[in-house]
């Protein structure tokens, strides 16, 4: 049984469609991202498994079960513009918004300095909201929606406008949640993130599926195209190869973009007979290139 | 309802600690203080004054109409108490007059003018300031009519009974009837003294009513807006049911409001415990214990409606409101609605029982004053009061469903103020 299932799931605005038959699976402890650009449907898509609009087709389920309002206590949800009220204190809203998932405040409190302390500022249990910088409210705002230790996450963008060592900060957090047994439905147009945190992922664009699936099995079903070969000499003759379309110099050598992926032991052949190699490599495609694949493919 | 009352205690506390709620409060028990100790201020520095020394004093003319004047200060010495007095003059010398006047030996004289052809001369009073006070106007006039009665039935031979009789003036009494169709304590035949001090009552209750209805209301709004431009709506809503989220935040504000008028209350009941304040008040005539319980009964009942109806309609606002800056502006028709509530009621006190009134008691957003007025000071029966509560409470079903619904739909969109038909069409999307 999954953790969290949409099946077939369709939102229709008056004008348009939002969200165009999105199906997926998150497992327990398991990250799915959910990619796509701006405006592709990922949010609207997030609210309804929150419950917070409903899908005019399809069916979402969680552990087997349609909505309910026993959903609200095992659910967290941090937004993408997130917020919380810039003039109470953070221990006030916090506790606050735990108690309104089921928390006792006893517990709300303990879950709360415990959280501070894993982000190491226990000191901002007294401060208004308003008060700390953007890096630190989003924080709060990850504490809020993790305090009540949901069984499932859902995270918009959770890691824009951070610096970089807060983001290895909340991505050691939310693998550490993952580690556990979250359910954690993820979002973001960072694909670097993607690429370390999730192992099943969905591209939206303009509402429709375009990729889905487990990443290394999209990734291998994507082609090889560029080899990086790395030498201490020149080598000639690469354009002629059969299956070479690109041939680049770089620093330490040449970048080169196939075709086929048969065209690569031609090219490490050609290069031992007159260099030393220190470096070859069939590179897997990156979740950039195909992202941008995908997107692009289906504008056509 | 776990939930709920959760979000009533995170209103209230937030709000019961804001320092615009704690200053707003002070100030307006403070007036309180000062509109209560006020009469008893304006009698420390005027009212004992006047009664001692400051008696002004009238030149008068004798001239040739010796009997006329003597006729006046008899009158005049018979009259109630004023604070004018006579000075004789044998006869008319403008000069000495006007020096005496110079001097402040007297504020002004009279001087009797033959008139021709008319029996009774004209009585002319000459001072510095043209106008004569309407206290020494008064009090001439009617000695003077004494004295005109008695110089023309003097040749009639009328005995001294009939000529008083002459100059009682005419009494006339009103009385009000304890009909058929009233009863109960709201229609008691009420008496003078009664009616003034439950007319400050009904006052006095509008006034709250508006004050804080104004500021929760605005208050509620104001912070339904914020939780929505500050995004921690799509937080609480996924934690919490819109509705639970809603009713908890307006009784929440209702709670607030209830205490800062309790607050009020207890000022106001210390202030007239204040020893000068009871013999203030006996002075003036006013009898506390007069007040009719009924109508404090009434008045909170139809407060507490009258807050909820305003309210829900300020959260279903406030929601449809993505920026604080756009507030103002959307919540103006409510605005406009109280005020029109406040100003029928306070402008009717005097005329409680006019077809406005009659009618306006029945529609809801305006009935909650109205209805005080006609209960506090008109004739009403019971079966009145209680069909103006029954209309109230479908009204506040029937908008409670509404604003409701309207918060549901609001809380998620954003952008533009969404128009009444773009929010029909997304009402419908959602379930409740």
């Amino acid at each position: 049984m999954q953790r969290l299932e949409l099946d077939n799931v369709v939102k229709i605005y008056a004008d348009k469609t939002a969200v165009n038959r999105i199906s997926l699976q998150v497992e327990e402890g398991e990250i799915y991202g959910l990619l796509g650009a701006n405006g592709a449907g990922k949010t609207t898509t997030m609210r309804m498994v929150l419950g917070l609009i409903y899908p005019d087709e399809g069916t979402i389920l969680y552990n087997g079960k349609p909505y309910n309002k026993e959903l609200r206590r095992i659910m967290g949800y941090l937004p993408e513009e997130r917020g919380l009220y810039p003039k109470v204190k953070v221990s006030e809203q916090i506790s606050y918004l735990a108690q309104l998932r089921g928390m006792s405040v006893k517990d709300a409190d303990k879950s709360l300095k415990y959280w501070l302390e894993r982000f190491e500022v226990p000191d901002y249990y007294d401060k208004k909201i308003e008060e700390l910088s953007k890096g630190n409210q989003q924080k709060m705002g990850f504490i809020a929606a993790v305090v009540h230790d949901p069984q499932i996450l859902i995270l918009d963008e959770a890691f824009s406008g951070l610096d970089p060592v807060n983001v290895e900060l909340l991505k050691s957090t939310v693998k550490e949640l993952r580690d556990k047994g979250t359910s954690i439905l993820f979002s973001t147009h960072r694909m670097e993130h993607v690429e370390e945190l999730c192992k099943n992922i969905t591209i939206l664009h303009s509402s429709n599926t375009v990729v889905k699936g487990n990443l290394k099995e999209i990734k291998s079903k994507y082609p090889r195209e560029e080899v990086v070969l790395g030498t201490s000499g020149d080598v000639q003759g690469l354009e002629a190869i059969p299956g070479v379309t690109e041939v680049k110099r770089t620093e330490d050598g040449y970048s080169i973009r196939i075709s086929q992926v048969d065209a690569a032991q031609s090219i490490l052949n050609t290069a031992m007979s007159q260099s030393t190699i220190h470096r070859f490599e069939i590179k897997e495609p990156t979740l950039n290139q195909i992202f941008i694949k995908a997107v692009g493919e289906s504008n056509e | 309802m776990n939930n709920m009352w959760t979000v009533i205690r995170f209103t209230f506390m937030n709000k019961v600690r804001t320092k615009s709620f704690v200053v707003s409060t002070l100030i307006f028990a403070l007036i309180i203080s000062i509109g209560i100790n006020l009469p008893y201020l304006i009698q420390l520095f005027t009212g004992d004054k006047a009664g001692a020394e400051d008696i002004t004093r009238i030149g008068l003319v004798y001239g040739q109409e010796q009997l006329l004047a003597e006729q006046l200060e008899t009158t005049w010495s018979s009259l109630p108490a004023t604070s004018y007095e006579f000075v004789k003059y044998e006869t008319a010398d403008e000069a000495a007059l006007n020096k005496d006047i110079e001097n402040g030996n007297i504020e002004g004289y009279l001087k009797f003018e033959k008139q021709e052809g008319n029996t009774f001369p004209t009585v002319v009073y000459s001072s510095e300031d043209e106008a004569m006070s309407p206290e020494l106007q008064s009090n001439l006039q009617a000695a003077l009519q004494i004295a005109k009665t008695r110089s023309i039935v003097d040749g009639l031979n009328l005995s001294e009974s009939q000529i008083q009789e002459l100059n009682q003036p005419v009494r006339i009494d009103a009385r009000s009837i304890e009909g058929a169709s009233k009863s109960g304590g709201a229609s008691d035949e009420k008496e003078g003294s009664s009616e003034i001090i439950n007319y400050i009552v009904v006052y006095a209750l509008i006034i709250l009513f508006f004050f804080t209805l104004m500021g929760t209301g605005n208050m509620i709004a104001s912070e339904v807006t914020t939780e929505k431009s500050s995004r921690i709506m799509e937080i609480l809503i996924t934690s919490v049911s819109p509705l639970s989220q809603m009713f908890g935040k307006v009784i929440g504000m209702f709670l607030l409001g209830l205490s800062q008028i309790a607050a009020f209350g207890v000022v106001a009941v210390i202030n007239l415990m204040l020893p000068h304040n009871i013999d203030t008040l006996k002075e003036m005539n006013l009898d506390l214990s007069a007040i009719d319980p009924m109508l404090l009964v009434f008045g909170l009942i139809f407060y507490i409606l009258g807050y909820f109806l305003y309210a829900m309609l300020y959260a279903a606002i406030g929601s449809i409101v993505s920026r604080t800056e756009d507030l103002g502006q959307a919540i103006m028709p409510i605005t406009m609605l109280s005020l029109v509530a406040f100003y029928i009621a306070i402008f009717s006190l005097s005329a409680p029982n006019s077809m406005l009134m009659k009618v306006s008691g029945y529609i809801p957003f305006i009935s909650p004053t109205t209805i005080l007025v006609r209960i506090g000071l008109g004739d009403i029966a019971v079966w009145e009061i209680l069909l103006s509560l029954g209309i109230l409470v479908v009204a506040i079903l029937i908008f409670g469903w509404l604003a409701a619904k309207i918060y549901r739909t609001g809380v998620l969109m954003y952008g533009k103020r969404p128009t009444l038909k773009e929010l029909g069409k997304a009402m419908k999307a959602y379930k409740m």
